[in-house]
């Protein structure tokens, strides 16, 4: 390996050295500890290549000649490659280490690894975490193209979608993206976790400006959907109101009454998701209206208890 | 994922621009800021001996000298910075910074307030909050309180809602650890009324005492933090879903998922409680069919729940 290792640093040097781009050929001249075969040579050089690429390195393939298209060179240009100094002080790298500790997150383990290494800061120490969450590579795609604000692809409830990428949240255990969807020419929430398939970056950075008061994500489940919007009027009993209270905000809560009892009024676009909730109160709670949500909640409840003449059941 | 030639590429990228910044720093300090062995940092600087760009003479060769126990780098120019952060790096560090300021009682001024916004500048993903994460609610001195027991080793006294009984009862805990997963904030334990461990949700924690009582010190943390794993012998519950609530597949913890004709998704849970039960089933509504279980629960459920809502 050490052969390899030493060729690979100084072809990244080459690249960084670089004035214009730089065929393969002279790159092989230049760096040297390739073999002398051409077709072992060739496959070494693209093995190499596609080995900084994998590490974040911007690898550009530019053609030489506007008249020859098939003639490129290589280069790496600095000011993409290199990390701008955030210039933390010795505490604000300390603290930022201790978190890195502090939050197992799953999936990124090597990546936070990799990054406290870039910043000179000590690899994580061990213990408890305090606390968890699941970073994939989904979601690291996503926050990429949130950062260099390039257009992303993804396919979302069956159907294909071209995304300003405006924010990040990470809510209910869940990260969600808020942004503007092109084919429906509306800003739209996603959650990641129901993203079908690969999210593909498309286009060049600073594709679009990020709007100061673009959605931070969606604050409950009942918020994200796309039924009208309606307020729901729910009374929860004594001992759920509490509970009740903590998951749909305060700011919801209509009347306190005697022995307890809370009456809040909930805004809500996903009415099957209210529904959720207000069932994992169990008799605790009751929606008192509109008319229309009321109605929905008794049938639903009725289908359940008469199962005959629900006729929509699995079979 | 990370190839060992790629491991080791990463490291000397990190390396040289930090050796070449400073003047001298000592091998121990290098060693430790990168997590390296003495004689993984000399097997790296005698690589480094060797590396330069074309024609390779000695003024476009990395200098590397070792004298009293310090090191310098010089004519490294090409790596006068470190390669800047992947997607994967920067979404870690800013998701884990953002997470602990999440934790109520962090000071969002203090040094880690402060790094991760210098971070987040170099990111690109600034002062407009590009990034943001909540955990879930909890009341304001419940957290606080069960946190401060755990890490002064008193045990805590406990007025807790089961969620699988529907009714809240008090207990005695001996505080292990408190951890969020998955947005919520749990508190892992040695229960004293059911002398076993039990993991609690705080949110469901109504009334918290510290006892003035110490506390064993907890076993040694060993894998990964708590979630809740129902116990092989809760009662087995099988459920074919269909398309419409599928998701309960992926959202409950369960045995085993099928996919069976028809779009049905058969799944096959274990129960935690009959309250547990009833709210599975009231949330499948007429979409789920109880393949094994006691099917009469849901119906009993949603008929008792119906009372409420045809008796005014």
């Amino acid at each position: 390996m050490p052969a390899r290792l030493e060729r690979l640093v100084n072809l990244t040097a080459a690249l960084l050295d670089a004035g214009r781009p730089l065929t393969r050929d002279e790159l092989r001249r230049r760096v040297g500890g390739y073999s002398d075969d051409p077709s072992a040579f060739r496959r070494n050089f693209e093995r190499d290549k596609d080995l900084l690429r994998q590490m974040g390195m911007p690898v550009t393939t530019e053609p030489l000649d506007p008249d020859r298209p098939d003639v490129v060179g290589y280069r790496i240009r600095r000011d993409d490659y290199e990390l701008p100094d955030p210039g933390l002080d010795d505490d604000e790298l300390a603290a930022l280490r201790l978190a890195t500790s502090a939050v197992r997150l799953e999936g990124a383990g090597e990546a936070l690894a990799t990054a406290l290494r870039k910043l000179a800061a000590a690899p994580p120490a061990g213990g408890g975490p305090t606390a968890e969450l699941p970073v994939d590579e989904r979601a690291a795609t996503v926050f990429g193209a949130v950062a260099e604000r390039r257009r992303i692809r993804f396919s979302y409830r069956g159907a294909d979608r071209l995304v300003d990428p405006w924010r990040m949240s990470y809510r209910n255990g869940q990260w969600y993206l808020s942004g503007h969807d092109h084919g429906r020419a509306d800003s739209r929430l996603y959650r990641l976790d129901r993203v079908e398939g690969p999210v593909e970056v498309v286009g060049e950075p600073g594709a679009f400006v990020r709007p100061d008061d673009a959605e931070r994500g969606p604050a409950k489940p009942w918020q994200i959907g796309d039924d009208e919007a309606v307020v729901v009027d729910l009374l929860v009993d004594e001992p759920q109101a509490r509970f009740a209270e903590e998951q749909l905000g305060a700011d919801t809560v209509v009347e306190r009454r005697a022995g307890g009892a809370v009456r809040f009024a909930v805004p809500a676009t996903n009415l099957a998701a209210l529904r959720t909730f207000v069932l994992g109160l169990l008799d605790h709670a009751e929606v008192l209206g509109p008319p229309q949500a009321r109605a929905d909640m008794v049938a639903w409840l009725s289908a359940l208890a008469a199962p005959a003449v629900a006729g929509d059941r699995a079979q | 994922m990370t190839t060992p030639a790629q491991e080791r590429l990463g490291r000397l990228l990190a390396l040289v621009p930090w050796v070449a910044a400073h003047d001298g720093p000592t091998v121990e300090e290098v060693c430790r800021r990168f997590g390296l062995t003495e004689k993984q940092l000399h097997a790296d600087l005698e690589l480094l001996f060797v590396c330069g760009v074309h024609p390779f003479t000695p003024d476009t060769l990395i200098d590397v000298d070792v004298a009293d126990g310090r090191v310098w780098i010089r004519f490294a120019e090409w790596f006068r910075r470190p390669l800047r952060l992947t997607a994967p790096e920067g979404l870690a560090l800013v998701s884990a910074a953002s997470t602990l300021l999440a934790v109520p009682g962090s000071d969002p001024d203090g040094a880690l307030g402060r790094a991760l916004a210098k971070l987040q500048g170099v990111l690109g993903v600034g002062a407009d909050d590009a990034l943001d994460v909540q955990l879930a609610p909890v009341a304001p001195g419940v957290l606080e309180a069960v946190r401060d027991a755990t890490e002064r080793r008193r045990v805590v006294e406990i007025d807790y809602y089961s969620f699988g009984r529907d009714d809240t009862s008090t207990r005695a805990v001996q505080p292990w650890r408190v951890v969020n997963a998955a947005g919520q904030w749990y508190l892992e334990g040695f229960c004293e009324a059911v002398a076993d461990r039990r993991l609690f949700r705080v949110d469901r924690i109504t009334g918290v005492r510290v006892l003035d009582r110490a506390a064993p010190p907890p076993p040694a943390a060993s894998g990964p933090p708590p979630t809740f794993d129902p116990s092989p012998d809760d009662p087995l519950v099988v459920l074919d879903l269909t398309p419409e609530v599928a998701w309960i597949a992926g959202q409950y913890p369960n045995e085993g998922v099928e996919a069976r004709p028809g779009g049905v998704t058969r799944v096959r849970l274990r129960s935690g409680g009959r309250a547990w039960l009833e709210r599975l089933l009231l949330r499948a509504g007429p979409h789920a069919l109880v393949v094994e279980g006691d099917g009469g629960v849901g119906s009993a459920a949603a008929a008792r729940l119906l009372a409420r809502y045809v008796d005014r």
